[in-house]
């Protein structure tokens, strides 16, 4: 190391000396709190999945994982929905209620590809269909088009938002053509919560998404520039995301379930699968 | 950082404690928690750019961290485990494509300065230069002022580095020593740095 070097280093040590950060919360508290949210012990998830989270050490197994852990932590951003260049859309997050829409803004941020960028446990536990269902109240619908087949992974996240939030991610195959970044073809997630009418009332004016029917209950359907979207979170807070994934997203109810699938489909297509689904 | 705490009046360390929460008991995680907030919350901050977001990081970490437990190897260490999960969550947040006062650190101007002996690099940069050398990390791309945070305000090991930085434990020291470089080419002209620092650290994977 050279003096130069050790000069900026000495600097840096010193100045860190005299930084301040902000004060750190009390997160114990809020934490303790949120663990009485969900069932105790977790169980273990089938061993593929294991090895995915490892994402450390995760290399080797990540071809193979790769369309699923971009799933995950596109999802894990907690939101949705965005896309490239000339469709795409938006969606909400994590059951919670309030959703708004904006179009425009800075493009979304460049997919990375850093393995700490991508899998992780941002989704949820990676599960199987039916452990899924055991984990959640609520029953989870899988669609019934003809040629679908079974997700080629689940993930089940029962304590965000409260009710809990399941993920279903096909591959890419004939008919689901993948999205520019992955080849994950269909991306359908689950949960509890309802758009606000603030959030229609902004997408409608905007123009950008266009209220639909799926299965006789009110949808819609997203597709254009990338957006920006606001949420309201749990505790009241108005948030903003931006992410991407390609391809268009449908965002529709069933009882008090909100669904929402996201791929390289048309409209009909997306609407199809969705009123599929039992 | 509550290195004392116990639970039972007994002082638990590190692995006691994760075995006791990883077997469900809530209690020991809390003192886990409390033990390493800061460091996640700080972790948190430098990542997310923003304390409310770091705040949302951390927490959500925590809980993460909490439902990964069966999962997590006994026996080796809980700190990068631990930051790996949180900083996810504090570049999720940042990704969110939120504007956000990037290391938006304050350096107190008044530190009593009873530090004997500094070395003489060091006793030059009083004040001014304090704030130059912070103004000089802040201009740097993203991956580059991380790497320099990670390792000389948060002190944070190369094992944890890697965790928290989502690369290869082996590529922490070719980065460091890239973002010092341009760090010193920062300092040396002030002014607005060539950017692309994404770009060029590609090759970590």
């Amino acid at each position: 190391m050279s003096h130069r070097e050790l000069g900026l280093e000495g600097a840096l040590a010193d100045l860190a000396a005299a930084l301040e950060f902000p004060p750190t919360p009390d997160l114990a508290a809020a934490v303790t709190a949120r663990l009485g949210e969900a069932p105790a012990a977790a169980p273990a998830p089938p061993s593929p999945a294991a090895r995915a989270r490892r994402w450390l050490a995760g290399l080797a197994g990540w071809r193979r994982l790769a369309a699923a852990g971009l799933a995950v932590v596109l999802l894990a951003a907690a939101v949705l929905v965005a896309s490239p260049g000339t469709r795409e859309a938006v969606a909400r997050r994590l059951g919670l209620r309030g959703i708004g829409v904006e179009l425009g803004g800075p493009p979304p941020p460049t997919v990375t590809t850093t393995p700490g960028g991508r899998l992780e446990l941002g989704l949820g536990d990676w599960v199987t269909l039916e452990e899924a269902r055991r984990r959640v109240a609520w029953p989870v619908l899988v669609p019934a088009t003809a040629g679908l087949g079974q997700p080629d992974a689940v993930y089940v996240n029962e304590a965000v938002p409260s009710g809990g939030r399941v993920d279903l991610v096909y591959r890419a195959r004939p008919g689901l053509p993948p999205s520019p970044f992955t080849d994950v073809g269909l991306l359908i997630t689950e949960f509890q919560g309802q758009p606000t009418p603030e959030f229609l009332k902004k997408v409608t004016v905007m123009g950008v998404v266009e209220q639909v029917t799926v299965g006789g209950e009110p949808g819609y359907w997203f597709s254009g520039e990338p957006h920006f979207f606001t949420y309201r979170d749990a505790a009241g807070t108005l948030r903003e995301e931006q992410t991407r994934l390609a391809g268009n997203t449908l965002i529709w109810q069933r009882g008090d379930l909100t669904l929402r699938l996201e791929g390289e489909l048309p409209k009909e297509e997306a609407i199809r699968i969705a009123e599929s689904m039992r | 950082m509550g290195e004392t705490e116990s639970v039972e009046g007994r002082p638990l360390d590190e692995q006691e404690l994760v075995e006791q929460a990883r077997g469900g008991d809530a209690r020991a995680y809390a003192v886990l928690v409390r033990r390493y907030q800061d460091l996640a919350f700080r972790t948190a901050f430098v990542i997310a750019g923003g304390s409310a977001d770091a705040e949302d990081a951390a927490q959500e970490g925590f809980v993460k961290a909490w439902y990964a437990l069966p999962r997590f190897r006994a026996g080796s260490p809980f700190r990068p485990w631990l930051l790996a999960i949180v900083a996810n969550e504090a570049r999720n947040r940042r990704r969110s494509g939120r504007r956000r006062d990037d290391l938006a650190l304050r350096v107190a101007e008044d530190r009593p300065s009873g530090d004997a002996a500094p070395s003489p690099e060091a006793a030059a940069l009083a004040g001014e230069q304090r704030k130059l050398l912070l103004d000089a990390v802040g201009r740097l791309g993203e991956n580059d002022r991380q790497v320099i945070a990670c390792r000389y305000f948060l002190e944070l090991s190369e094992a944890e580095m890697a965790a928290a930085l989502g690369c290869r434990p082996g590529t922490v020291k070719s980065r460091l020593s890239r973002a010092l470089d341009r760090l010193r080419a920062a300092m040396a002209e002030p002014g607005p740095l060539a950017a692309a620092p994404d770009a060029r650290q590609g090759g970590d994977r």
